[in-house]
């Protein structure tokens, strides 16, 4: 390949400048003529059953325009099961915060206050909250039983290839169980009867929330030709569109999704959560309506990631050999089946060639909000526990844990636990590049004096999706180039698009643009989900920028009276070396866009469909401060290796590391949705449910590999998500370090610390810390 | 908006916003944020929380910075009031801005705003910080996409270039 001239450089987002005067609109700063304002009233029980709810006061209210409950839905092939379809609560309440009535009023302050003249009365039913009790036989259910599970928007993440043993417990499952996966590999108690060590623990991660600053947000308008237009920040805008259509029973022409300016997403606006109630105020009102959720909202009503109990077992020969694991993984998936732990399932055991394995993934039902996918959905929390049980036999046969896994880990060939085998990944580059970096070899320097400190490493790997996609570069008429997408832009890929298309075309990064245009006008494009934009999207930019460029050299060729493969393009002109034949892009645009032109306009159009994943792996390392008086556990360095095939655009890659890392260490620390006994949330603020801040996060140090995928865009592989996955499990590892102690919770808050500290007799003798019934 | 919650009582507030006097009749029992937003049409402050605990709605006002979504609307009158919207000067660019674009200090861009006021009026305080004085000053600011060390690195830089006689 020729020197790339744009492709691999650290460029600034196209956007910036908008952002940082203020002026990007994001779905909550729409103002529409006539807009109307929508509130929610919401069940304030985990579990109930609506006996009766009068709206008429409501309706009567002076500004009140539209009250909607489940009797306004449209008749549709809705599906109670899917989280999207459950619009208004019809008859059972399985989480505390479902929508019961919406109103739609002249004003946020009206509708607000016509919620109160509602009137619902309910009959409150037990709700099932514990998830290893929600799993027996004889547990009462979260809800009516469920038979079609809809995995749908899990396999936009991922693709999987579900290859499971003999499901012989099916026919005494409980109700509440709604997805169950089985891995075997060799003979898993062979293998334990022939292992030198054998580690094993119980691991609890709890449900955490994408938290994006942006919280959800819709404008719809029905008009009075029945189109029905929606603006609102979506992952995916051609499957918010069919799934709305579906949902509302209206044909895909008469939907126009408009994919508003994404405020975080990570998971969380994949499918439409509050856009068909919106759409549904809009139809009844025939005027536009906005909801926008409160923050309180927010966290109670969307799609966190489900909590994870791992019960793992590990086996390794003395001589440091992974070679046996078995596992039982209960995801709780609050109310509705999320998909989640299809991939975690598949994922806990595959970064290691174990002869013997025995994985069973559990996915239950509760009532508490239904989980959905956050950034590598269940990664973080099948690897807090297999992480630390490697780190377990690596501190107890006295082996170096960069060593060791280096040692096991699984190359291109070796078996994934569905018995495929690995493409080619970089998951021992990135332990390579963790060995060299100023973290790992500087890490005996800081243990002295103070505070416990410690390091502990962990590594990750997340098979990646796969999409088709399609793409459109257009000549405008001075002959720059415009790319239009169908995929949202989430993390700068349209920044990425535009250098993909500049370097195919032979011109400088100012001479294109890429926009992403709505489902009525954009090409089809897959969801900005799974990491896959850039590594399917990419591909068919790459080839839309090259089919314009084949025409431009056609033009050429004519004009200049040269064969096109004697033709260079370079910065926008074509010429022919040694001669003075010579077009500039500008004149063969005019050629194409004028009264009597010879020549049609320029119009690449690429569609691709990439067949094979390109995984993503990473290893990271932390170095941790604890204080043993308070419990606090300060992260005071990180490092991150992260295999992206080739990085388009360094700076773009470098942020999505450092922000998956520090989400990671959010999970880890205090990043938790707490729920009482009686199954209500109990921290659905930003004060209590606390995200770090700047000064609770470190530099983090990225090391950037590059093993080229064969068929992403110039080598390019996943990138958004393998960052997220290490991180709780290496801070639990280094506080083992730090204190000779195992941690099984997360997040490690305070009190967990110290309770365990306190357990091990090693706190300071006076509590000060509030338990955790005190919250 | 003038009949919601209290009857018909209204209220009078007269501030300058980004250098402009500006006169807003309205109820006395909205926040700030939500006159800055609806009334003027300034929509570069956004409500992440609405508990003060995001800061994406920090507004400059008398030379300090505070959470909009905190605030009564009434709290303005008579008041200075700089929003995102009033950085930048003549089509140019603060350097806070600048850097913030360059150095990747930006992803979503939804906490930006919020950001970019806080730094800025850091930086009329304190034009040669330290970088654990910018990390506390931009503590009130929650990011959910950066990991702050480019937030961080594009306000030490800016400072650098201010001191250099760039900007105001």
């Amino acid at each position: 390949m020729t020197e790339l001239k744009v492709v691999g450089k650290a460029l600034p987002r196209i956007d910036g400048p908008e952002k940082v005067t203020g002026r990007t609109v994001y779905a909550a700063d729409m103002q529409l003529p006539g807009m109307l304002h929508a509130k929610v009233l919401r069940c304030p029980y985990p579990h109930a059953l609506i006996k009766r709810i009068d709206t008429s006061k409501a309706k009567a209210y002076p500004g009140v325009v539209a009250v909607v409950t489940a009797d306004d839905l449209p008749p549709a092939d809705r599906d109670p099961s899917v989280r999207s379809h459950a619009v208004l609560v019809e008859r059972e309440a399985i989480f505390e915060g479902q929508a019961v009535a919406a109103v739609a009023a002249e004003t946020p302050y009206i509708a607000e206050e016509a919620l109160d003249l509602i009137e619902v009365e309910y009959e409150e039913l037990p709700a099932v909250l514990d998830p290893e009790e929600a799993i027996k036989p004889d547990a009462p259910p979260t809800r009516r039983p469920l038979d079609e599970i809809d995995v749908s928007e899990i396999e936009g993440h991922v693709t999987v290839d579900i290859s499971t043993a003999d499901d012989a417990e099916a026919h005494r499952r409980s109700p509440n169980i709604s997805n169950r996966l089985h891995f075997v590999r060799g003979n898993v108690e062979k293998g334990f009867e022939e292992a030198d060590i054998i580690v094993e623990g119980r691991f609890d991660s709890k449900m955490a929330h994408q938290a994006y600053l942006e919280p959800q947000a819709c404008v719809a308008h029905y008009d009075a030709t029945g189109k029905l237009t929606i603006w609102t920040p979506t992952q995916g805008q051609f499957y918010q569109r069919n799934e709305i259509a579906r949902i509302l029973g209206l044909p895909h022409e008469k939907i126009n999704l408009v994919g508003t300016e994404v405020g975080g997403g990570f998971g969380a606006k994949v499918a439409p959560l509050i856009q068909p109630l919106t759409a549904l105020l809009s139809m009844k009102t025939g005027r536009p309506v906005k909801l926008v959720l409160t923050r309180r909202e927010d966290l109670m009503n969307s799609v966190p990631a489900p909590r994870g109990i791992v019960e793992g077992k590990i086996g390794a020969t003395k001589d440091g050999r992974l070679t046996t694991f078995k596992a039982r993984i209960i995801f709780d998936s609050g109310a509705f089946p999320a998909g989640t732990p299809v991939g975690a399932t598949m994922m806990i055991a595959a970064c290691y060639k174990f002869d013997h394995l025995d994985v069973e993934g559990i996915e239950v039902l509760t009532n508490k909000c239904g989980a959905g996918a956050y950034r590598a959905p269940g990664m973080p929390e099948v690897t807090f526990a297999i992480e630390q049980l490697v780190d377990e036999v690596c501190r107890q046969g006295g082996f170096d844990p960069i060593e060791l896994r280096k040692k096991n880990v699984c190359r291109e060939g070796d078996l994934m636990p569905n018995g495929r085998p690995w493409p080619k990944i970089g998951l021992y580059e990135c332990l390579e590049a963790l060995e060299n970096s100023e973290l790992w070899r500087t890490r005996h320097q800081t243990k002295n004096g103070g505070k416990p400190r410690g390091v502990g490493v962990a590594i990750g790997a997340w098979p990646g999706g796969m999409q088709p996609a399609s793409a459109l570069v257009k000549m405008n008429e001075n002959g720059t180039f415009k790319v239009v997408v169908g995929s949202n832009d989430i993390s700068g890929v349209n920044t990425s698009f535009t250098m993909i298309a500049a370097e195919e075309l032979g011109v400088p990064m100012h001479m294109v643009t890429t926009v992403t245009a709505d489902t009525d006008t954009a090409p089809y494009g897959g969801l900005a989900a799974g990491s896959k934009t850039l590594y399917s999207g990419g591909k068919s930019v790459q080839a839309a920028a090259q089919d314009a460029r084949r025409q431009i050299l056609a033009i050429a060729s004519r004009e200049l009276d040269a064969n096109p493969e004697d033709l260079v393009i370079e910065d926008g002109v074509v010429f022919v070396p040694g001669t003075d034949k010579k077009i500039t892009f500008q004149r063969i645009a005019a050629l194409t866009m004028g009264f009597g032109s010879r020549y049609a306009p320029v119009v690449g159009r690429g569609g691709e469909v990439i067949r094979n994943q390109a995984p993503g792996t990473t290893a990271q390392a932390v170095e941790i401060e604890l204080d043993p008086e308070t419990g606090n556990v300060t992260v005071t360095r990180a490092a991150v290796a992260q295999d992206v095939g080739k990085a388009i655009n360094r700076l773009s890659i470098i942020g999505q590391m450092e922000g998956g890392v520090t989400q990671c260490l959010g999970m880890g620390l205090t990043e938790e949705l707490i729920f009482d006994e009686r199954g209500k949330m109990r921290n659905p603020v930003f004060l209590d449910y606390r995200l770090l801040t700047a000064l609770d996060v470190p530099r983090i140090e990225t090391l950037i590999v590059e093993v080229p995928s064969p068929e992403g865009p110039f080598g390019a592989r996943i990138a958004g998500e393998p960052s997220i996955i290490a991180g709780s499990a290496a801070i639990a590892n280094a506080l083992r370090d730090a204190t000779g102690l195992r941690f099984y919770e997360a997040p490690m808050t305070p009190e967990r610390v110290l309770r365990t500290l306190r357990k091990a007799g090693t706190a300071v003798s006076h509590p000060v810390v509030l338990g955790e019934a005190a919250l | 908006m003038l009949k919601e919650r209290v009857g018909h009582a209204t209220v009078t507030i007269r501030c300058v916003v980004n250098g402009v006097e500006r006169t807003v009749t309205t109820v006395p029992n909205r926040t700030a944020l939500e006159l800055i937003r609806e009334d003027l049409a300034l929509t570069g402050a956004k409500e992440g929380c609405g508990t003060g605990d995001c800061g994406a709605c920090t507004i400059i006002v008398d030379g300090r910075p505070v959470n909009g979504c905190l605030l009564l609307a009434p709290m303005l009158d008579g008041k200075t009031v700089l929003t995102v919207e009033g950085v930048a000067r003549g089509g140019k660019l603060h350097p806070v801005q600048q850097t913030m674009v360059e150095m990747g200090g930006l992803q979503c861009g939804f906490c930006t705003p919020g950001f970019v006021v806080t730094a800025v009026n850091f930086l009329e305080h304190n034009l040669n910080p330290t970088e654990e004085e910018v990390r506390v000053a931009i503590a009130g600011n929650l990011c959910r996409c950066t990991g702050y060390s480019k937030i961080v690195d594009a306000i030490l830089e800016a400072a650098k270039r201010m001191r250099e006689g760039e900007g105001r």
